[in-house]
């Protein structure tokens, strides 16, 4: 897939953005990792809000 | 479990958070033999100290088991708490901001400004903020070789921008930082209105109350300027904001003025002095930095940690519910000791060493949860960019003189740091 394809998520509660490009690898996701690979028990690491609580959004 | 009287007494004296070694000493033995315990200090309803790390984000993250508005959600004591409740129509707060609301007011609230304060609006701001950072350094870099960081750059830069995002004007700087520094600092004979150190007195109270008052003026001005004239600043979105259809709550909304006002520079104006006091006691550190800009990111968390400006906040139990295998009663005080959480073995190596490049850095400087700061983006943004402009021009940086730390166990930072330096 090209990389045009990844996806930017942020959390509702604190604007925390995953941008699978990137992944977060002090969260142990690489570089690459899409939103739909990570586990459904994850959380945000700013403030701990549930996976199901991020939106999509285009920056 | 109680903890003994000596540590009970400490971790709310505020002469200890200005020492600092006081503070990190009385936790390290908390955390070691008796991480969550109740403290009975003399003048102050009983209550927990939470110490861990896990133990904090645990009852963070439980915002409907832990309350921030049902009693008072920093620190006081018996005498004030009443004095505030007489004052206040029974409520223990003399302010009601985002800080002391529950959902679901809370969620209302914050959602009004969020969109303000998130990554991809503040990134408009960048320009501009990285002009204000370097005028700041021009006027460093005149000073010659000596100047006190904390006084003539690090209160200044942030209180200068979150005024440009509120919208109120640069010659009205001089007296938000005061009513701030009043405020957090309302134990601080240097800082406090009163001139002498009276919190959780009644003339603390009232050294208190009349700040609030005097900012609650200034705002209700603005207020009814930017009904009349909107513009693109947050003052706008307050003063024309709605909640449910209607326009927010009178207090509340000047509550949201006064915790953007304060709340907005002081911690980041901490958290950036701290880190340069900490770069001059860390050469190696400073070294590391200056060899290789792509760990400033890693510097600013530090920092972050490091400083811990919100020492503490406190939360009620709203139903008997257990925490570190201890019963906790509906009702029960909890304080949340950020800079014990920030310091756990448990969490951290090393944690009472300074390290710029420290991975990972999950800490609890911004909170946890629902109430987790709004501002977070925003501040690490102006470090980013202070940081990116300043060590580049900055040769050469140490002490000149003793840094000393505001009187204070709720916000608390430097309020002097002075430093020899070159820079070009």
């Amino acid at each position: 897939m090209a990389d045009t394809d990844f996806k930017t998520w942020q959390c509702r509660t604190c604007g925390y953005l995953y941008d699978e490009a990137e992944g977060d690898p002090t969260e142990g996701l690489a570089p690459g990792t899409r939103w739909a690979d990570i586990p459904d028990d994850w959380v945000c690491p700013l403030c701990g809000t549930p996976k199901s609580d991020f939106d999509m959004v285009e920056l | 479990m109680r903890i003994a009287q000596d540590i009970a007494e400490t971790i709310i004296d505020p002469k200890a958070y200005a020492v600092g070694t006081p503070i990190d000493d009385a936790f390290r033995v908390l955390r070691k033999e008796a991480p969550f315990a109740i403290a009975e200090p003399t003048g102050v309803d009983p209550f927990w100290v939470v110490t861990k790390f896990d133990d904090i984000q645990l009852i963070e993250r439980q915002n409907d088991l832990f309350h921030n508005g049902d009693r008072s959600a920093v620190l006081t004591t018996i005498e004030a708490d009443k004095m505030v409740r007489e004052m206040m129509g029974g409520s223990p707060h003399l302010v009601r901001s985002l800080v002391q609301m529950d959902n679901p007011d809370h969620m209302a609230y914050r959602r009004l400004t969020q969109a303000w304060f998130l990554p991809q609006n503040i990134k408009k701001l960048e320009p501009r903020i990285r002009e204000i950072a370097r005028s700041f350094l021009d006027r460093m870099a005149a000073f010659g070789t000596e100047c006190d960081f904390a006084r003539d750059v690090a209160f200044l830069y942030p209180l200068h921008v979150i005024m440009e995002i509120l919208g109120v004007p640069e010659s009205d700087e001089p007296k938000m930082l005061k009513l701030t520094q009043e405020l957090f600092g309302a134990a601080d004979p240097e800082l406090s209105r009163s001139g002498d150190a009276a919190q959780g007195t009644e003339a603390g109270v009232n050294s208190i109350a009349e700040t609030v008052g005097e900012f609650i003026e200034y705002f209700n001005a603005i207020t009814e300027d930017r009904r009349a004239n909107p513009r693109d600043d947050v003052s706008s979105v307050i003063a024309n904001g709605q909640i449910n259809g209607e326009p927010l709550d009178h207090f509340a909304a000047m509550s949201y003025y006064i915790i953007a006002a304060t709340a907005g520079h002081d911690t980041t104006s901490n958290t950036t002095a701290e880190g340069l006091w900490a770069l001059c006691n860390h050469q190696d550190e400073l070294a590391k930095l200056k060899a290789d800009p792509s760990l400033i990111n890693g510097h600013i968390e530090e920092s972050i940690r490091w400083t811990t400006a919100v020492k503490h906040f406190m939360r009620t139990a709203t139903e008997d519910t257990e925490v570190a295998g201890q019963k906790v009663a509906k009702g029960d005080w909890l304080m949340l000791c950020y800079q014990s959480g920030n310091r756990d073995e448990d969490h951290f190596d090393d944690p009472f060493a300074y390290k710029v490049d420290r991975t990972p850095n999950k800490h609890v400087a911004f909170g946890y949860g629902a109430h987790v700061c709004l501002g977070q983006h925003l501040a690490r943004m102006e470090m980013r960019i202070l940081w990116e402009e300043l060590l580049p021009r900055l040769e050469s940086v140490e002490l000149n003189g003793t840094p000393k730390r505001m009187e204070s166990s709720f916000v608390c930072g430097p309020k002097s740091v002075p430093i020899r330096f070159k820079m070009n």
